[in-house]
């Protein structure tokens, strides 16, 4: 029985223990939070036996095999790293660090300790995004992805989150390096990663804050990104971030020399575009009947999918943790490669320094400008 | 008379005498008299405090605070601290500073999660009004957070400066369970809260009853004076028109569950008043005092003048039976499918919102001596009127 615990009590900590308790072979033995109360609550409510306030403290008395971190970004590196030195196999909400190096550090120091560490692009494990892993496996595209192009946009006009954010200049998101961007666009740029052969590839980052923000009062979070992310000769990518694009979307499509697939990680459908051509006026009429026979198979797997009660809105999240948990009992390899781990924290890291170079270039031009209009 | 084919009375009886904090306030007049009780010089000896001790009303620019914030202004307080997020919104004006110029009235931006602002705002203040709450949030962490910790900050502020007079905690009727009495029963303050408010699967219901209970241990530990109001409904424009005790639209049609059940509403000017004499009057340390108005309306009678009054729109009945029934089977389908419908409908709701009630504000009345001064009939009225109008106030 894998004995693990959960540090941080905040929103997501609930996903982490309500899909580990689907789990079997594994029991959540101690929570821990630096807020008491909080620490608390989520043992409260899912009967949890320990809580501590105190990270060293639950380390040496629960001796959890596993640890998962999910606080906010800013803790990620000491916390994993402390848990490794500690022994635990370690899962690490996404973003997994700060900075490339931090994660570096963190997956050579486990590699080194004989442990496993994974982070949690879980996005990745739904159902629809395993369909397309194992057709691209199987070489439906033809051969090296050509292209392809992701999309992860993110809603600001409402929910708790946004708001907080907003009205709060204190809150942890504006402290993060890529602040907002930072905790939302790693799902998206992972899915690029995945497929990259190289482990540089060029990065071109453009971003702005929204007309709605700065209509807000906002000028320092940058809600709008489009990426370019190419390898040499070979593939390339397009990622856009949009906090007012509608509809939002969370879509990734992949093209191959021969066929192409799209997935919508929302509607949880995927559906294969035919590299081929009908002649004349059939390509007209067959292709839509086909693509909507496409889409009607999706709803019946859907539909089944739920009907066997696995269609969890967290469903990505209990198959990555089932698989973590499965590579440390049997010593396989883990379900995310590190490679793709780093490359990801390597491509936002080139993302957050150009952004930063184009606002201190902004701030410039604002002052010149200030200083001529005097 | 007849507004809206709603019989209406409105009481412009001034029962009280008006002691104005100056003389430049008395020359300005009070332009809402007949809907604010003024307190009286016998009823100001009744208080904790006098009218220059200072108060912090946190979530003052919420929906109740504003009011309420007007409520103190009336009863003569004239030293208020108000506590508000850092929003645009929320300004000095806003609570009244040019029509009542005697009054200080001090606007905190903050937040309650900072152990600093807590402290800044408790200062010297004799009486707390705490509103800020996490009304609306679906996350249970979330709700917590901004519900208890920010409560537990707040308490060991007023702690830290040794000079409350009283800690009033703004609570909820979501807290009680109702569920094990008959149908039709009495739910007064006497009966239970939940035990175990995780099942209820509203994180507004979990955060609330923590929150009660951690003023309460508070109070037991470190002897800090509290009242707990529980209003019903409030209700008054810039909130959701129709209250889900009456039915929800989650499935595309409206679906009225009410029935012949008594809604328990409170017009937002008849409840903060009874906030404001809750948290002043002498010898109520410690008690728990529902707030729900006079002459309730059943939830039929409420939808039907909704519907005349401000917008006709289909509905469907499902009767009490049936929809015990389903939520009873999401229950139980949430439950058998490790939650993949998670439990937003289930039995410890049904009996909390759609089961048949009555709603008793006798010890409001008795023990503070508050009476609902716009009457039920009058609040409706503004309140539909203010929906027909997109107003945000009634």
């Amino acid at each position: 029985m894998l004995k693990v615990a959960i540090v941080g009590c905040g929103k997501i900590a609930d996903s982490h223990v309500l899909q580990i308790q689907r789990i079997k072979g594994c029991d959540v033995v101690a929570a821990c939070d630096q807020e008491p109360l909080m620490a608390q609550q989520l043992s409260e409510r899912f009967r949890i036996k320990q809580y501590f306030s105190d990270l060293t403290e639950l380390l040496r008395n629960a001796r959890p095999d596993v640890v998962h971190v999910t606080t906010a970004p800013q803790s990620h590196f000491d916390i994993a790293k402390l848990c490794l030195e500690s022994g635990c196999h370690v899962y690490v909400e996404k973003p997994f660090t700060l900075y490339e190096n931090e994660a570096q550090e963190l997956i050579a120091r486990a590699s080194e300790m004989q442990l496993k560490i994974t982070v949690g692009h879980d996005d990745q494990f739904d159902h629809a995004a395993r369909r397309m892993r194992a057709l691209v496996q199987s070489g439906f595209l033809g051969g090296v992805p050509v292209h392809m192009e992701s999309s992860y946009c993110y809603e600001l006009g409402g929910g708790s989150y946004a708001t907080a954010l907003l009205r709060d200049k204190r809150h942890w998101v504006r402290r993060l390096p890529g602040r907002l961007l930072q905790n939302i666009i790693s799902h998206g740029i992972a899915r690029i990663a995945e497929h990259l052969k190289s482990e540089s590839p060029h990065v071109i980052a453009y971003g702005f804050v929204s007309p709605f923000l700065r209509s807000e009062g906002e000028n320092e979070i940058i809600d709008e990104l489009r990426v370019i992310i190419c390898e040499e000769e070979r593939t390339t990518a397009y990622f856009t971030f949009s906090s007012q694009m509608h509809p939002s979307l969370h879509q990734f499509c992949i093209y191959g020399p021969k066929n192409g697939l799209a997935l919508d990680h929302d509607q949880e459908t995927l559906i294969k575009l035919r590299g081929s051509r009908f002649v004349s006026y059939a390509e007209r009429f067959i292709p839509p009947v086909t693509t909507a026979s496409q889409y009607l198979g999706n709803l019946k797997t859907n539909l089944k999918t739920f009907l066997r009660n696995d269609f969890h809105m967290k469903s990505g999240m209990k198959y990555l943790i089932e698989s973590f948990y499965r590579s440390i009992v049997e010593d396989t390899p883990v379900p995310i490669p590190y490679r793709e781990i780093l490359l990801t924290a390597r491509i936002m890291d080139m993302i957050f320094a150009q952004l930063d170079q184009q606002l201190s270039r902004g701030h410039a031009q604002q002052g010149v400008q200030a200083v001529l209009t005097r | 008379m007849k507004v809206c084919g709603i019989e209406i009375q409105i009481s412009r009886r001034v029962s009280w005498i008006i002691h104005p904090p100056t003389d430049e306030h008395e020359r300005l007049g009070n332009p809402k008299e007949d809907r604010y009780r003024i307190a009286s010089c016998t009823e100001r000896e009744d208080f904790i405090i006098g009218p220059d001790d200072l108060i912090l009303i946190t979530g003052a620019n919420g929906f109740i605070g504003a009011r309420l914030v007007e409520s103190l202004l009336n009863l003569g307080f004239r030293n208020l601290r108000c506590f508000a997020r850092p929003t645009k919104a929320a300004n000095a004006e806003a609570f009244g500073c040019n029509t009542r110029p005697a009054a200080r009235i001090e606007l905190i931006r903050g937040n309650l999660l900072s152990g600093e602002d807590c402290a800044a705002a408790a200062k010297g203040v004799k009486v707390i009004f705490h509103l800020a709450a996490a009304r609306g949030e679906k996350s249970f962490p979330d709700a917590f957070m901004n519900s208890v910790v920010t409560t537990r900050n707040l308490l060991e502020a007023s702690l830290r400066h040794k000079c409350l007079k009283r800690f009033v905690n703004v609570s909820s009727f979501t807290v009680y369970t109702n569920a094990q009495k008959p149908g039709g029963r009495l739910l007064d303050e006497s009966c239970p809260v939940e035990t175990h408010p995780e099942y209820r699967g509203e994180a507004y219901c979990y955060a609330k009853v923590k929150q009660d209970e951690i003023v309460k241990q508070y109070g037991q530990s470190f002897g800090i004076p509290y009242v707990i109001v529980r209003p019903g409904y409030v209700y008054g424009s810039g909130k959701q028109a129709i209250p889900s005790r009456v039915g929800i639209d989650t499935f595309g049609v409206f679906l009225h569950l009410g029935g012949s059940n008594t809604i328990p509403f409170t017009y937002i000017d008849n409840c903060a008043e009874a906030i404001a004499l809750a948290g002043l009057k002498k010898e109520v340390d410690g008690e728990v005092f529902n707030v729900v108005d006079d002459d309730l309306p059943s939830s039929r009678q409420f939808l039907r003048l909704y519907k005349r009054n401000v917008k006709n729109f289909k509905s469907l009945y499902v009767p009490h039976a049936i929809s015990y029934a389903i939520c009873h089977l999401w229950e139980r389908y949430s439950s058998w499918s490790e939650g993949q419908l998670s439990p937003v409908f289930n039995r410890g709701r049904w009996h909390a919102f759609w089961k048949k009630t009555h709603y008793s504000n006798e010890k409001l009345k008795k023990r503070v001596g508050w009476t609902p001064r716009v009457r039920m009939a009058e609040g409706l009225n503004r309140y539909f009127e203010a929906c027909r109008n997109g107003k945000l106030h009634a």
